[in-house]
């Protein structure tokens, strides 16, 4: 029971995470969703049986079933590849769900706090041109090079 | 010589053929026109030597386990069109050598000789499978010959493609219905199976299917239009595919078949019927033409249909003319096409109203085209005149009620009287002036392939006897020893004779009425052509793709991944109101376990509240630590501590990226936040649910009893989940670990070729002087952890990799602590710019893959793939399996290396000049992880972002920078 409720909690808060915006809370969602498959692969072995499938001749009576544990194994180390590529590309190209605020012209979600200490009262993005604002400001800043860096 | 050395021999000759194109450019063809007609030699040679009057057959095992061999036989049938395909491809390969310009020819001559083998594997085939990949591979090369002509070659190669690949697919049906239906792939013995005659629906699906094959590769109405279509091929591709190739492979296949099919009305009825209707059309079509190579394209139509109509009625005798005219038609048609090529070459146009008085100026092409269309027209006392004999004999005797006799008579005599006028159409650019830039009679060796085919109608027109072995041997082979080829000239006053002279009668005046026929074929005679259909098919397949794909076309992720969701809760739904579920086993949660279901309850509502990147992440390890206890508590020490490491790495991959977006989440909308929340919560029960009602109903599995029971016997090692990684189970582990390879790579490439988003301001702005600023000095303490563990934790990596196949670790655990260990020395570095780590990681990614297959080999010398060694080196135990393991590491090392070392810096951005005192330019070490402030959105939001702006905003905290702690004011009004 405990199980098939805690699958239910991953399961529904990954689904949760992906359907919003923005490509890290996807990433989120979709680790949250692989725990829950991965406890469920465990659990299709049985709970009853909790044996640690180790040491000479094992109890087959008390002994976790090895084969989901291999799989879910294998599992978490693919989906770990699976999660830092996702993450990669959250990051790379241009400006899109993650960083583009104009396209939309949704407000952050910041917290209250931060709004009182002031500077992101955001204005209606549509007012000046927010499209070309943030091409310029994307391609300036690709040019930008560290202080540092100039001869 | 056997048929196979034959058949690999027409193979070899295929990069023979692309070598000796490239070296000595169109001359390949004489020594290539050599080897094809030695191999008809051999061909030949094998016929004689046979034991068996009904032909020679060879069988090679090819995929035993299916009962697919590559079978060959070389019958009556088969030496005739195997005969066919090489004398007509050497003839062919031997005129290209004077018809091409100079220059390679390397793809020319590969696809012609690739062609030919193709079609002799297709006539010797006795196996379903090979005789479907040989037809599939005509297929290709017509399409390929076709395509290399050009730009204006490129739509009509996919029409002809698209038109004769549906015939494909016809025949795989076939193929698969036969082959249920008998229970073998070998040809000879499906067409000799009595399903044919015990089950006549299954014999008329299959008829219909083997004729539609036929039909698209042999331009039979309604699938003619690709072949006048792909006249933009050069003219030696169309003589070839005209004469021998392609569009006989359909007229091949239909006379295998009628040993099984003939008694099958719908088959006479459909190629009868089809057969004259394309006839008849074909030659009316003819005799609209203006250009001498269209014009033949349609008489190609047409005698195909006579040919088909003939193989449709099904008697002995048929088999008989069908045989004749095959042969005939080959060698008048490729004189003709050779022929009008010469034409072609020497005077540059191809347009009849634009030619005269040939037969003065090319005299012996002029002779040779006479031969050639005489033979076409049906004269006496021409091969040509025999075959026409011969096929009219076979429709006035057979045992159809009268009145189709009569009808399909008419039909006959009407198009061979088409036929007959356009043949002498073809003849009128001979007579008359020549004009007065008159074109040069051709070159001997060019001419001289052309003449030995045009000779051999009046030679054996009048010498019928020499062919009559072969052409007897290929009817038998159709349809049994009841009729014997006669093939003089003379039969007495028989019907066909009368037809024949019917044919000339109304041909004749056709010819003579020549204006008016003009006059009534100059209208459009149809509204619509061929060709415009199939575009019309083609473009509606590809706008009818554009809209099934329409509703995946976007790059919102929501609506990619909405749909499986939403699937997956109804099919939960269906499964919970049909399923029948077993009683419980017993209920096994412990209290332990609702404390875990607590803390990721906890940690998953957190994680839903989440605003910023940075508390979302912390939250999300800690929901990751708790399903590792989960994992741990269910016995699966293994997984928990692969999920913990995992978990550990995770956070250090997404801190480097971090810096690189905005701090915070977007606001998602209010009805959007609900359909999700309503989506989650079904999905979050249905999955409960399953889970609930579908585990522990039952004992431990048998796979897990006997891996627990014969685990250290087989294998030498105690850790069961790590034996199923590296013994049983190794294939997928390996496949994993190429996927993990290949994630690797995914993610250096998607770095490289679409660039890391820019770094955004630190927000952390505390004065210069603050000792925060520097991260030297704050690195001091991990710096020394670093220096002390470092050395530890790899240690303790590979004392994991080596215990594991006894006791928890192994390749992926001791992959992750190895590589948390690297991921610690880069985080001590002061700076990320001067951190960047050296480590080959692709190469990593590599020599893992390689390791792992090499394993994998050597274990074929116990017998399988991936089967362990044991051997004991000095004493101790040693396994392959552990050195699989170490392939295993090494991938999974070079994934995470990969990862961090190209996500923590962008390796376009110069190292930054070391200044004297150059605290302030260190600036991003890490993520804004103490202090959040608004400052990277009001880069975002303010809207008078100028470049200057943002330069300015972006370069490290400046002294005179405003401190948003300092006061609200200077912040909000900074850029204005």
């Amino acid at each position: 029971m405990a199980i098939a409720l805690t699958v239910g909690v991953l399961v529904a808060g990954g689904v949760f995470m992906m359907l919003r915006r923005g490509m890290v809370r996807v990433v989120i969602g979709f680790m949250f969703l692989n725990h829950g498959v991965n406890l469920i692969i465990l659990a299709a072995g049985g709970a009853d049986r909790r044996g640690e499938a180790l040491g000479g001749s094992p109890d087959p009576a008390t002994t976790a079933d090895p084969l989901p544990q291999a799989f879910v194994l294998t599992a978490i180390v693919i989906s770990f590849a699976v999660t830092i590529y996702l993450l990669v590309l959250a990051v790379t190209g241009d400006a899109d769900d993650d960083t583009d605020l104009e396209l939309t012209g949704r407000e952050m979600e910041t917290p209250t706090f931060i709004e009182d200490a002031g500077g992101s009262t955001a204005l209606p993005a549509d007012e000046l041109g927010p499209r070309a604002v943030r091409r310029t400001g994307s391609h300036s800043s690709r040019r930008r090079r560290p202080p540092g860096g100039r001869p | 010589m056997s048929l196979l050395v034959i058949l690999a021999l027409a193979v070899l000759l295929v990069p023979a053929a692309g070598v000796l194109g490239r070296r000595a450019g169109r001359n390949a063809g004489w020594p290539l026109a050599v080897g094809l007609l030695a191999l008809a030699g051999g061909l030949v040679a094998v016929w004689d030597d046979r034991a068996d009057p009904g032909g020679v057959v060879q069988q090679v095992p090819w995929m035993p386990t299916l009962g697919i061999s590559l079978g060959l036989r070389l019958d009556g049938l088969g030496l005739l069109f195997g005969l066919l395909v090489l004398v007509i491809g050497a003839v062919v390969v031997a005129w290209s050598s004077r018809y091409l310009g100079s220059g390679g020819h390397a793809s020319f001559y590969t696809l012609m000789t690739f062609f030919a083998a193709a079609m002799l594997a297709l006539v010797l085939a006795d196996d379903l499978v090979v005789l479907f990949v040989a037809w599939e591979l005509t297929t290709l090369c017509s399409f390929l010959l076709i395509a290399r002509s050009g730009p204006e070659g490129r739509d009509p190669a996919i029409r002809t493609f698209l038109v004769t690949a549906a015939g494909g697919l016809c025949l795989l049906t076939a193929v698969a219905v036969m082959w249920a239906a008998t229970g073998t792939t070998r040809l000879s013995a499906v067409l000799a199976d009595d399903v044919w005659d015990a089950s006549p629906g299954l014999a008329a699906v299959v008829a219909v299917l083997v004729a539609l094959a036929a039909f698209t590769k042999s331009a039979q109405f309604p699938f003619h239009a690709w072949l006048p279509d792909a006249m933009v091929a050069i003219t030696p591709v169309s003589a070839y595919l005209h004469a021998a190739a392609m569009v006989k492979a359909g007229i091949y296949l239909m006379l295998r078949f009628t040993e099984a099919l003939h008694a099958v009305p719908v088959w006479n009825v459909l190629l009868v019927s089809v057969g004259l209707l394309t006839a008849l059309m074909g030659a009316v079509l003819a005799l609209q033409r203006h250009d001498l190579k269209e014009l033949l394209a349609y008489s190609t139509v047409s005698q195909l249909g006579f040919l088909t109509a003939t193989i449709g009625i099904g008697t002995e005798y048929a088999a008989v003319g069908a045989a004749v005219h095959v042969a005939a038609h080959a060698l008048f048609k490729s004189a003709l096409f050779m022929a009008v090529g010469v034409i072609d070459h020497q005077a540059g146009t191809r347009d009849i109203r634009a030619l005269s008085g040939l037969a003065r100026t090319m005299p012996a092409t002029a002779g040779i085209m006479v031969l050639a269309a005489a033979s076409m027209a049906g004269l006496p006392p021409l091969l040509g005149f025999v075959s026409k004999e011969a096929m009219f004999k076979a429709m006035a005797h057979s045992p159809a009620p009268d009145a189709a006799v009569w009808l399909v008579g008419t039909v006959a005599v009407l198009a061979a009287a088409c036929t007959f006028a356009y043949s002498v159409r073809m003849l009128t650019v001979l007579p008359g002036r020549a004009p007065a830039d008159a074109p040069r009679e051709a070159a001997a060796a060019f001419l001289a392939p052309v003449a030995v085919v045009a000779l051999a109608g009046p030679a054996l027109g009048l010498a019928g006897s020499v062919a009559e072995p072969l052409l007897g041997a290929a009817s038998t082979a159709v349809a049994g020893s009841g009729a014997e080829p006669d093939l003089g000239l003379w039969h007495g006053w028989s019907p066909e004779l009368f037809m024949s002279l019917a044919v000339f009668g109304l041909g004749g005046a056709l010819v003579l009425a020549r204006r008016p026929v003009d006059r009534v074929l100059g209208r459009r005679s149809f509204p619509v052509t061929g060709v415009a259909v199939v575009e019309a098919f083609r473009r509606g397949s590809i706008a009818l793709g554009e809209q099934v794909g329409r509703p995946t076309r976007s790059d919102v992720p929501r609506r990619h991944l909405m749909p499986p969701v939403v699937s997956l809760v109804a099919l939960a739904a269906v499964g919970l109101l049909t399923v029948e579920v077993p009683g419980l086993y017993g209920d096994p949660s412990t209290v332990t376990d609702w404390v875990l279901l607590v803390l990721v309850l906890i940690g998953v509502a957190l994680a839903l509240r989440a605003r910023s990147r940075v508390g979302l992440l912390t939250i999300a390890g800690d929901v990751g630590f708790a399903v590792a206890l989960w994992f741990y508590a269910l016995g699966a020490t293994d997984v928990a501590l692969t999920q913990l490491l995992v978990e550990v790495l995770t956070v250090v991959v997404i801190v480097l990226l971090l810096n690189r977006l905005p701090s915070t989440f977007h606001r998602t909308g209010e009805v959007r936040g609900w359909v999700a929340a309503a989506v989650a919560v079904l999905v979050g029960a249905g999955a409960a649910a399953a889970t609930w009602l579908l585990t522990d109903r039952r004992a431990l599995s048998p796979a897990g009893r006997y891996f627990l029971e014969e685990g250290e016997e087989q294998t030498g090692g105690t850790n069961v989940v790590n034996t199923i990684l590296v013994d049983f189970r190794a294939l997928d582990t390996l496949g994993e670990l190429t996927v993990l390879g290949v994630a690797g790579i995914a993610i250096v490439v998607a770095i490289e070729s679409r660039g890391l988003l820019p770094k955004r301001p630190s927000p952390i702005t505390e004065p210069d002087a603050s000792p925060i600023r520097s991260p030297r000095d704050n690195m001091v303490v991990l710096r020394v952890t670093a220096r002390t563990l470092g050395p530890v934790i790899v240690a303790l990596s590979l004392f994991f990799l080596l215990r594991g196949h006894n006791a928890p670790g192994g390749g992926f655990i001791s992959a992750l602590i190895g590589a948390a260990g690297i991921a610690l020395v880069y985080l001590t570095a002061p700076d990320d710019r001067v951190s960047r780590m050296r480590l080959p990681y692709t190469r990593f990614i590599g020599a893992g893959v390689v390791v792992a297959v090499v394993v994998g080999l050597l274990g074929l010398l116990e017998g399988s793939f991936l089967r362990p060694l044991h051997v004991d080196v000095l004493g101790i135990h040693v396994t392959t399996a552990l050195v699989f393991d170490v392939g295993v590491y090494l991938a999974v090392v070079g994934v995470i290396v990969a990862a961090i070392s190209r996500l923590g810096v962008d390796e376009k951005e110069p190292l930054p000049l070391r200044h004297a005192g150059s605290a302030s330019s260190v600036l991003h070490s890490g993520p804004p992880a103490t202090t959040t402030t608004s400052k990277p959105h009001s880069r975002e939001t303010a809207p008078v972002g100028t470049v200057h702006d943002e330069q300015d905003r972006t370069r490290p905290p400046l002294p005179e920078r405003p401190d948003p702690f300092r006061g609200a004011g200077p912040a909000a009004g900074e850029g204005h």
